[in-house]
């Protein structure tokens, strides 16, 4: 599903963020990218749904080097990932409904389909009763559930997540952990950034270590180490 | 097809509404700005108007009485044509053609119009001499065309049309000038309320690229905004402008008919004319300011 070759990515010329990268991700698979702050797991993800181009090397998702795609492809390749962040990225003047339904809004989905999805992913979030609220009549935990549910709305092959529990108490995290494992088996890629060494070693899942941009350790069912 | 209309519809208005006051500045430049060129092009018109006779560099004009026949046209001519040494070319205006002069001459004198009737308009020759600013020369060929038969009358230009003259290049050069860069004032104008409306909805517009908007879908509703601010100053220029043009020609038809400016107005259907090119330039200037803003800072 996803698969990198030799990539390297430098913000200056002093600062290489990501250096030699490579391996591969299989469909359906779930991946922790571990590593300290400013290890390169950001720039993993943003490499993944073409927010960033590397310098060398080539980045593969669902069978095309998306290093070589046109600029105005990108937009389709992006329907196909959906995109999970630490600060959960809500607009704090659409309802949880229109949050939601923003996503396929804007990918030009009709207003029945909108109406039919949107309230059932956010039944499998576990906010059914909440399509009217705002953000801020939210809790941390409830907010990155509507996040979830945005970037999965469409059905997505991949989703990435860049901390999504980083804001969170751990009994909030670990649900949200259970809601990713939902998602992932039914079908969908997860890769998620992460420094939180309790879930890693809850979930026990492949572990990607990186360390200045190089990847040190790639483990099927890792810990945190 | 219908979803996507209704949303750029929604986020283009919501966009407008939330910079009021930028967009409230953007229309009253274009407004400004397109009264202007609209101004210039019918100050241009009435000029135009009042200098018809005298437009070309004619600085003769013999009329000869209506009736006149054949050979008594043929002799003027002539006459006119054998002097080459201090006539350039001539050109013979019938009936017709000086009551089409005379109509524009005229346009704020009602009364002096409905007397004007090809049947008591008389032809004329337009004389464009070789040396334009010589007086006596002009004066001496004036006046030994004034005893040929049928010749009703010689006229020159005056002192009071040759200022006119030069009045019309003064303002049309300035008016223009200041109306371009008054133009390019409301380009900008538009160009920084997108960039505005752009900066305050970055967080919007970077969850549209990340689930898959194309560019052109996050553009639209901007670009709309921009147009939509342009051709409101087209429309508004617009309707000053004809406000203006019929308070000055109700003006100057209260002037005394020999007070010379009645035909320094402009009627029929060219101010709307000069109407439609203005909404037609606010909606090109909305379109570029807003479409550069767009390109420029979809990156947010």
């Amino acid at each position: 599903m996803i698969k990198l070759e030799n990539v390297t990515k430098t913000y200056t010329t002093e600062v290489t963020a990501l250096q030699n990268a490579t391996f591969d991700i299989a469909k359906g698979e779930f991946v922790f990218l571990v590593g300290p702050s400013g290890s390169g797991k950001s720039t993993l993800l943003r490499l993944m749904n073409r927010q960033e181009r590397p310098e060398r090397g080539a980045v593969w998702v669902a069978g095309r080097n998306i290093n070589d795609m046109p600029d105005a492809k990108v937009p389709h390749l992006r329907r196909n990932i959906g995109n999970i962040f630490q600060d959960y990225k809500l607009l704090a003047n659409k309802t949880v409904f229109e949050n939601v339904a923003f996503a396929l809004e804007v990918i030009g989905r009709p207003r029945h389909v909108i109406r039919q999805q949107v309230p059932a992913v956010l039944d499998l979030v576990g906010l059914g009763g909440k399509q009217e609220r705002f953000p801020h009549q939210l809790s941390g935990g409830e907010q990155q559930r509507v996040s979830i549910a945005r970037a999965f709305v469409n059905r997505p092959l991949i989703l990435l997540a860049d901390e999504p529990t980083g804001n969170l108490d751990p009994a909030t995290g670990e649900g949200i952990m259970r809601l990713l494992d939902r998602i992932n088996k039914t079908g969908t890629t997860v890769v998620m950034a992460t420094h939180d060494q309790r879930i890693v070693n809850m979930m026990r899942k492949r572990v990607i270590q990186l360390d200045r941009g190089v990847i040190v350790r790639d483990q099927a069912r890792g810990v945190y180490e | 097809m219908i979803s996507r209309l209704r949303y750029t519809v929604r986020e283009m208005w919501a966009s407008l509404s939330r910079n009021l006051t930028l967009t409230f500045a953007a229309v009253i430049t274009s407004t400004i700005s397109l009264l202007l060129f609209g101004l210039t092009l019918l100050i241009q018109q009435a000029f135009d108007n009042q200098l018809s006779t005298w437009s070309g560099g004619v600085e003769m004009i013999v009329y000869l009485n209506n009736g006149a026949d054949e050979a008594q046209v043929d002799l003027v001519y002539t006459e006119l044509t054998r002097q080459t040494d201090v006539i350039e070319k001539v050109t013979y205006c019938d009936e017709a053609c000086t009551l089409t002069d005379a109509q524009k001459l005229f346009a704020a004198d009602p009364e002096a119009l409905d007397l004007l009737t090809a049947e008591v308009i008389p032809s004329s020759f337009k004389v464009i001499p070789v040396d334009k600013d010589n007086s006596e020369v002009l004066s001496s060929l004036a006046e030994g065309f004034r005893g040929l038969p049928n010749v009703f009358r010689v006229q020159t230009p005056d002192q009071a049309v040759k200022i006119l003259g030069e009045l019309q290049g003064f303002f049309g050069v300035r008016t223009l000038i200041i109306s371009v860069g008054l133009l390019l004032a409301s380009a900008l104008l538009i160009w920084n309320t997108i960039r505005t409306a752009m900066f305050a909805r970055r967080r919007e517009i970077e969850v549209m690229k990340l689930v898959g908007a194309t560019n052109w879908f996050i553009r639209l509703p901007f670009m709309l905004e921009g147009l939509l601010q342009g051709i409101l100053g087209g429309t508004l220029g617009s309707a000053f402008l004809l406000f203006l043009n019929a308070d000055w020609t109700s003006g100057v038809q209260s002037f005394s008919g020999d007070a010379g400016l009645a035909g320094f107005v402009v009627t029929g259907g060219y101010p709307y004319w000069v109407c439609f090119w203005m909404i037609l330039l606010g909606a090109f200037v909305g379109a570029v300011g807003s479409a550069t803003a767009a390109s420029r800072f979809l990156d947010v």
